[in-house]
């Protein structure tokens, strides 16, 4: 990004709820000097135009349909940098829930009678279909991540998203363990970089920033047990932000 | 120097006086446990606490904190920023007080680390003696640190009304008779502090099985020990235990700049040697990939490592990293397996 010309930016959306690029509309207004380093030529959330001259794209959702394949090789031939924004573009987020399911059964539950109009296949992050050279983790985005990943970027620099567990920023905020006041949390083996956001408002993490690199899932699972939960209500907690790495790593 | 009588009625408007010239660090409830954190009403002192979750090497060396200013460009300019203040940090446990000790020996040898030594300088610290231990994890009798007779300003031991205060510096001095009134201790009172501290040691039952003193020979033998391999299933890798640790020091620094790009600033936060890439290198070897490897390093370290360079083990007993481990790993146990099969 060595030119005198600001970067231009793309934001387009997927299967996903926009919560994330509600989070940087957030950001934009408490970091108004982004829009002083950028130029935003597409961002369907927050404006009208539509420009098709961008370096930088960020994508939010996750790819749920053959078309999706074609709109992603696109954006991907046209932007330098591709940035997965938030869980679904990462992890597959819940989209991914649907592909414990068989599919013919996800159709009906969803769309009932009208299934046969609606195109839709296993929910995949979308490094499944395109090289991703970046990804802001988590449900939704921590504004404040995408600042500090903005900036890697226009330094040229890849953007440093934690590879620590939660626990790590748990301990530092010197929470009180949720496991020592009976609840159940998957900070030890989730990625940090929320400030521990959950846990510190009491309630045990989702996992909705992915898994960290090697996860000890089976002695997770095993404290989880000893903590009192049943095999289902394990499961439940580690598939819902994280079925399709799960399901990857067991391929 | 000179024992001191503090009466308990009197620690109230000592604090308070206190914080009129410093940043008052104490033992505070943070929930059903307890925290070192400033102190900004005298009532917030819990000195009955029994541990906290983070040791108080917190206040010497922060989990985060900023190393230095920078400007980029044709001109790159650097500024070492120092942020050190003032400090009283009471009710400092015998055990975090060893701890202490070792901090200073890493931080002061070989490359002085300006921040926390200036931090250190600036922080008077009270410690104050354990009578019972704070739960079944703490094995600071095995570990030599169920008391100390250094490392403190003032030292205060419960006497039930009253305070014993151990003055053991200028500083503590001049603290306790220009902030506090305290009066000195009578032979009645010595034969009081002499009756409270022999009562105390019966009551601290839990040890290791064998003289920690034999630890580094022990585990000399111990670098292929089985246990490793068992921990290292066991083991989430989330750095707890080293986090908790008093003795723990390892750090990581980063640089973050504003969104000019133009400026920024450096820092560092506390790492982990538990951490998945805490042992990788540019080019993406990771010399302890192995759950087991840094299970065995954060052991040797306590036991081993530390006392061959600085001469005191890196362990001070005081049970935190068994207290936060959700997968209950124990360096008591771990230590003891590997005795009971040398």
């Amino acid at each position: 990004m060595a030119t005198n010309e600001k970067p231009k930016v793309a934001f387009f959306d997927f299967a996903s709820c926009e919560g994330c690029q509600l989070t940087v509309v957030d950001a934009l207004q408490t970091h108004l000097d982004l829009l002083d380093a950028v130029e935003i030529v597409q961002f369907r959330e927050a404006m009208t135009e539509k420009g098709e001259d961008y370096q930088i794209a960020f994508v939010e959702g996750s790819c749920t349909r053959k078309s999706d394949e074609e709109r992603l090789h696109r954006i991907r031939k046209q932007a330098q940098i591709v940035v997965a924004l938030g869980a679904c573009a990462h992890t597959g987020g819940v989209n991914a829930l649907k592909n414990l399911h068989p599919l013919e059964d996800v159709r009906r539950w969803v769309y009932g009678d009208k299934a046969d109009w609606y195109e839709t296949y296993p929910a995949r992050p979308i490094d499944a279909v395109i090289e991703v050279d970046a990804f802001i983790p988590g449900c939704p985005i921590d504004r404040e991540e995408f600042i500090r990943v903005v900036k890697a970027l226009l330094l040229g620099k890849k953007p440093s998203i934690p590879d620590y567990p939660l626990c790590v920023e748990c301990k530092l905020k010197e929470n009180v363990c949720l496991f020592q006041v009976g609840k159940f949390c998957l900070g030890p083996i989730t990625r940090a970089g929320c400030g521990a956001i959950c846990p510190t408002y009491g309630d045990g993490c989702e996992g909705c920033r992915g898994l960290i690199p090697n996860p000890n899932e089976n002695a997770m699972k095993d404290v989880l047990a000893e903590a009192g939960l049943t095999v289902e209500e394990i499961m439940a907690r580690f598939t819902m932000f994280n079925t399709y790495p799960l399901q990857e790593a067991k391929r | 120097m000179s024992l001191m009588i503090l009466d308990k009625g009197a620690v109230a408007p000592l604090v308070n006086a206190l914080m009129a010239d410093y940043r008052v660090v104490g033992p505070q409830a943070r929930g059903p446990k307890f925290v070192f954190d400033t102190i900004t009403d005298p009532s917030q002192l819990r000195l009955d606490y029994n541990t906290t979750i983070l040791p108080p090497k917190k206040v010497l060396q922060p989990p985060e904190e900023r190393l230095a200013t920078f400007v980029r460009g044709a001109k790159p300019q650097v500024e070492t920023v120092i942020e050190a203040q003032p400090t009283v940090l009471l009710g400092v446990h015998t055990c975090d007080l060893h701890a202490i000790q070792l901090l200073d020996k890493a931080f002061s040898q070989e490359y002085p680390d300006a921040h926390y030594l200036q931090r250190r300088e600036q922080t008077v610290i009270v410690s104050l003696e354990c009578l019972e231990p704070c739960d079944e994890h703490s094995f600071c009798k095995s570990m030599g640190t169920l008391t100390a007779d250094e490392g403190y300003d003032l030292h205060l031991t419960d006497l039930g009304a009253s305070y014993a205060v151990d003055v053991a510096t200028e500083r503590g001095a001049e603290l306790l008779s220009k902030y506090g009134t305290a009066r000195e201790a009578t032979a009645a009172d010595i034969k009081r502090l002499n009756e409270v501290l022999s009562a105390k040691w019966p009551r601290f039952t839990y040890r290791l099985d064998f003289d920690a003193a034999e630890l580094p020979a022990l585990l000399s033998t111990a670098y292929d020990h089985p246990l490793w391999d068992e921990l290292g299933e066991r083991c989430l890798a989330c750095g707890s235990c080293t986090n908790v640790c008093p003795t723990c020091y390892c750090f990581n620094v980063f640089d973050e700049v504003d969104m000019s790009l133009a400026e920024g600033e450096r820092r560092r936060r506390w790492d982990s040697c538990q951490l998945d890439e805490f042992a990788r290198v540019a080019g993406g070897e990771n010399f302890r990939k192995a759950r087991a490897a840094r299970q065995r390093h954060r052991f040797m370290r306590k036991g081993k490592y530390l006392y061959e360079r600085f001469g005191v083990l890196g362990c001070v007993g005081c049970g935190r990293c068994i207290r936060t481990c959700v997968a209950g790993i124990s360096i008591v146990d771990g230590f003891n397996t590997i005795y009971g099969s040398a």
